[in-house]
C-alpha cells in the first residue's frame, strides 16, 4: 500500500516534489496559493513559481488529494482530503526509511 | 511584463477555474525572468496534459466541492481525440476524426518526404524531416483538439512560434 502511494506521488512527474510540498503546507490547516507560497518557502527554503504552483495545485485537485473551499475575495483556500493525508503519511514515511538508513550508512563511514 | 497578460497563454477552462486566485496569489508587480519562464512553461502543460483538462473541464463554480479523483491520463493521444465527443468536451467526433486525419496526412508527408530526400542524396535533411514528423503533426492537428475554441490569432502564434522553435532545434541539431 505504501509503495503504490508512493508511486502515485511520483507519477505526477516534474511536479511531485512541489506537489509533496503543498500536500505538507495544508497538513496543518487550509491555505490560499500566496499562504502556501509563503509557508512551503519557511518550511523548505524552496519559493515555488506561481505556475508549478497551480500546476501541481490542479494535478491534486484532480486526484482527490486536495480540494477547493469556497473563495474569500479572489483568493480560494484548499484542504488536504482523507485521500491526500494517507498519501502524505506514506511518502513521508518512505522519506524517513530513505534517511535512516542514509545517516547509517553515513556513520558507517 | 503582468501576470494577467501571460494567464492569456493558458486554456480558457484552466483561466476559468485558476485565473483570479492565480493573479491575486502573483500579485500586481512585475515579474522576475525566471517566474515568467515558469508561467510559460506550465501553460504550455495546461494545453498538453490530460490531468489538469479533466480538472478544470469538471469545475463548476456554483460550488465549493472537489472535482474528485481521476483516472490519471496517460491515454494513448489519438484515441483520446477520438472520444472527445463522447466525454463532454467542446470538441466533436467530427473535430476528432480531422484532427486524427490531420496527424496522420502530415505525418505520412513528413516521413515520406524524409525518405525521398535521403534516397536523392541528401540524408540529412531527410533524417530531419523524418524526426519531424510527429511533432509537426502534433502540433498542426491541435486547432481541432487541444485548441478548439482559442482564437485564432492566439492559435497562430502558438503554432507558429512551436513549429518555428522545433525546425531551429532540428537544423542545428543536425549541423552539430
Amino acid at each position: 500500500m505504501a509503495k503504490k502511494n508512493d508511486d502515485l506521488l511520483a507519477g505526477l512527474g516534474r511536479f511531485s516534489e512541489p506537489a509533496l510540498y503543498i500536500l505538507i503546507s495544508l497538513a496543518d490547516g487550509p491555505k490560499h496559493g500566496y499562504a502556501m507560497t509563503q509557508d512551503i518557502e519557511a518550511v523548505a527554503g524552496q519559493r515555488l513559481g506561481p505556475g508549478t504552483l497551480y500546476g501541481a495545485i490542479a494535478r491534486l485537485e484532480a486526484r482527490g488529494w486536495i480540494e477547493p473551499l469556497a473563495a474569500e475575495d479572489r483568493r480560494r483556500p484548499y484542504r488536504l482530503t482523507a485521500a491526500g493525508q494517507r498519501v502524505l503519511r506514506h511518502r513521508l514515511e518512505s522519506l524517513r526509511s530513505v534517511a535512516r538508513v542514509g545517516r547509517a550508512r553515513l556513520a558507517e563511514t | 511584463m503582468t501576470a494577467e497578460r501571460l494567464l492569456r497563454l493558458y486554456p480558457p477552462a484552466w483561466r476559468a477555474r485558476y485565473g483570479d486566485e492565480f493573479l491575486a496569489t502573483v500579485g500586481e508587480a512585475r515579474l522576475s525572468v525566471v517566474n515568467v519562464f515558469d508561467i510559460v512553461m506550465v501553460a504550455i502543460d495546461a494545453w498538453l496534459s490530460p490531468d489538469v483538462r479533466n480538472a478544470t473541464r469538471a469545475w463548476r463554480p456554483a460550488t465549493s466541492g472537489g472535482t474528485g479523483p481521476t483516472n490519471g491520463g496517460g491515454m494513448p493521444m489519438l484515441k483520446a481525440m477520438l472520444r472527445c465527443g463522447r466525454t463532454g468536451s467542446r470538441v466533436t467526433p467530427r473535430d476528432g476524426l480531422i484532427g486524427a486525419g490531420v496527424m496522420l496526412a502530415v505525418s505520412f508527408a513528413f516521413a515520406g518526404a524524409g525518405i525521398l530526400l535521403r534516397r536523392s542524396g541528401m540524408p540529412e535533411a531527410g533524417e530531419a524531416l523524418k524526426s519531424l514528423a510527429f511533432s509537426v503533426s502534433f502540433v498542426v492537428s491541435m486547432p481541432w483538439w487541444l485548441m478548439k475554441g482559442t482564437p485564432w490569432k492566439a492559435q497562430g502564434v502558438i503554432i507558429g512560434v512551436t513549429l518555428l522553435i522545433l525546425i531551429a532545434c532540428t537544423w542545428i541539431a543536425t549541423r552539430i
